[in-house]
């Protein structure tokens, strides 16, 4: 049975219970080494969920342009909400990492295996929601959702600290039932509320959240994809346009050796210091290395010099051994 | 009393990385990564297209050894830097056998980098053994055992041979044309909605290619009027044309998200570096009277499309990463 988290954001005072309780269980160090940098611009201190903060809670302060006070704080509002990896349903970084580190758990949680991980990064590029993170170790890091205390009978340490029950932990089925309730309740009083993660966002998240507004302002996305949504369409394009460079190569060769025709067929004899030159090289090397040889020592008889062949592709004299190791390997029958 | 006070900027705020996928964090590692594996798989592609002809000329001859010669040392040097890029480097087999069950191997078509990764692999072997046959032919290697092994190859027959030519080319266009493809199996907007950035690689890798072996040509005393340069500027030219082409499926789709590749300083680099330069400038040159020094000319054009080539992949990996990546980040 899938376990997971509802998050409701409603009743989520933004103490940050969680995301200490996650720190000290999973022994996470602060950042910058013990010196946390402050963001400045919220009570939001770390900005963002990535390698060590695997809980991060958003502060997001909705302030009207126009902020004539008629009453305390009219048309203000301020929203919380704990963010958390989402352990899909369809996962995208487990879809696409290429290690197998990254595995689906007998709770239905992604679970990243650090011993097999070796930083790829596929699946910091494949999450839309941004949860997985490179550490300073070299690995893929997220939320495990405490797996060990899972595997012990306990809950997960952000759910056992959240003092308002904002996230609550248990089978998904039931929180789900749980939070169609609460939807209602809200609704009653007039909040548009609704869950994010149901079915429609990437198959279902184990991990949802009941919001008040659109996903773009908790940061979101509001339609996310599978990362390997458009890659039969990315190798399909790919296999056209190979197709195409063919064609156009066959068609500059053929119109090149046509024009060819009427010209002198040698090359340009190689630089100084290319070593030996090569013998013949081709599927069906046809003329053969001794026929060329032949060639070439046909052509000085009719120039009755030792002059350099014309063509520097054969050396004209060399030993048997010499003459065996240049012959083509491929393609050509043995007489 | 009533406070009235009016504030500009948006009506609510939050940081702005939260929720946002995360930068992969591609560098030069990968950037070179990208443009060598395209000047391999394509220099092999060409050079192995030639060498399936049936009376191969001495020019075809000369293309292939070279581009079998260069193939080689290129996906070395691509193995090299994708252990580079990787977090845990020592760790690279993970990539290829499954931890859990030794030796079964993984393998995963449906997520670029696994089959990048046995993309690389196997064309390796096929750009080992064009590499061995083009020292053993030209008298370099001497080792008797590789000699007998040539020996043996030798003796089959032609469709063998020319079943795994055709299979080392397409292993080949599978690496040229794949790397674009990675970049679109993520969740970034900007790359997961190129949907042709796997072809426009791929024509980027065909076209640098061909400029390689026009440099490489002119090096070793081809004249600018030899016919196998000219076949090769010609397909450059249509590679080049394809190339623009591409270009214009990835960006006129992308619409908005197209913003952070064609404005700013990535733009200005895009525009300049990528547009004029490596595209407009080359089709440009080649229609310009040669001058007293043509060969100067089409080895300025060919230096051109290869420094187009790698801003490509400079601009299209670095401009959506910026500012979590910075541009000189390994």
């Amino acid at each position: 049975m899938a376990k997971g988290f509802f998050t409701d954001t409603t009743i989520c005072i933004g103490c940050k219970a969680c995301q200490v309780a996650c720190h000290q269980w999973n022994q996470l160090p602060a950042t910058n080494g013990g010196n946390t940098e402050l963001t400045g611009n919220s009570y939001d201190n770390t900005g963002s969920l990535n390698a060590l903060d695997w809980r991060h809670v958003k502060f997001i302060e909705q302030i009207p342009e126009d902020r004539s006070q008629e009453g305390f704080l009219k048309g203000s509002r301020w929203l919380m909400m704990s963010d958390v990896c989402k352990h899909c349903v369809e996962a995208g970084c487990l879809e696409v990492c290429p290690t197998g580190a990254i595995i689906r758990t007998e709770f239905d949680s992604v679970f990243i295996q650090q011993d097999v991980c070796n930083g790829c990064r596929a699946c910091v590029s494949a999450c839309p929601f941004g949860v997985v993170d490179m550490g300073h170790d070299g690995r893929a890091h997220k939320c495990t959702l405490c797996y060990d205390r899972l595997q012990h009978g306990m809950e997960p340490a952000c759910a056992q600290a959240c003092p308002t029950d904002s996230i609550r932990f248990g089978e998904v089925s039931e929180l789900m039932v749980l939070a169609d309730r609460r939807v209602e309740e809200l609704r009653a009083q007039g909040i548009p509320a609704y869950i994010y993660g149901k079915d429609d966002i990437v198959g279902g998240l184990n991990c949802f959240f009941l919001l008040v507004d659109k996903p773009e302002v908790y940061g979101l996305p509001s339609k996310p994809e599978l990362p390997s949504k458009n890659v039969a369409a990315g190798f399909s394009v790919s296999a056209l346009t190979a197709a195409a460079l063919a064609f156009t190569g066959l068609v500059s060769f053929r119109k090149n050796r046509m024009d060819e025709m009427g010209d002198d067929g040698d090359p340009p004899a190689p630089p100084r210091g290319t070593g030996p030159a090569p013998a013949a090289i081709g599927i069906e090397a046809v003329r053969g290395t001794e026929q060329i040889a032949r060639d070439h020592v046909a052509e000085r008889k009719a120039r009755g010099s030792d002059a350099a062949p014309s063509s520097s592709y054969v050396r004209v004299e060399r030993s048997e051994q010499d003459r065996r190791r240049s012959l083509p390997i491929m393609g050509q029958r043995q007489e | 009393m009533t406070l009235a006070l009016t504030l500009s900027g948006p009506q609510w705020t939050v940081n702005p990385g939260a929720g946002v996928p995360h930068a992969p964090g591609w560098g030069w590692y990968v950037i070179l990564y990208f443009f060598l594996g395209g000047l391999a798989g394509g220099c092999f592609a060409i050079a192995a297209a030639l060498d399936l002809r049936r009376n191969p000329a001495p020019r075809d001859r000369d293309v292939t050894r070279l581009g079998y010669l260069l193939s080689f040392p290129g996906v070395i040097g691509c193995g090299v830097l994708l252990l580079l890029d990787l977090g845990r480097p020592p760790r690279f087999w993970h990539l290829f056998i499954a931890s859990e069950r030794p030796p079964v191997p993984i393998f995963k078509y449906w997520s670029p980098i696994s089959f990048g990764a046995w993309t690389l692999t196997g064309f390796g072997l096929f750009a080992f053994v064009a590499f061995v046959r083009v020292l053993i032919e030209s008298g370099r290697l001497r080792w008797s055992p590789a000699l007998r092994a040539a020996d043996a190859v030798r003796r089959l027959p032609r469709t063998v041979a020319v079943i795994w030519t055709v299979i080392g080319i397409l292993f080949a266009l599978a690496l040229a044309g794949y790397t674009g493809v990675l970049m679109i199996g993520t969740a970034h907007p900007v790359w997961h909605n190129a949907i042709p950035l796997g072809g426009l690689f791929l024509a980027s890798s065909a076209s640098t290619s061909y400029a390689l072996l026009i440099i490489l040509l002119l090096r070793r005393g081809y004249g600018h009027r030899d016919p196998m340069v000219r076949r090769l500027s010609e397909a450059d030219r249509w590679a080049i044309a394809l190339e623009c082409l591409l270009l214009a499926l990835v960006l006129v789709p992308l619409g908005g998200l197209a913003r952070p590749l064609i404005t700013g300083a990535f733009g200005a680099l895009f525009w300049i570096g990528v547009v004029l330069a490596g595209l407009l400038l080359p089709l440009l040159l080649d229609r310009l009277r040669a001058g007293a020094d043509p060969g100067r000319r089409d080895r300025i054009r060919a230096g051109l499309v290869l420094a187009g080539g790698l801003l490509l992949r400079f601009v299209f990996i670095m401009a959506p990463q910026w500012p979590e990546v910075r541009p000189w980040h390994l």
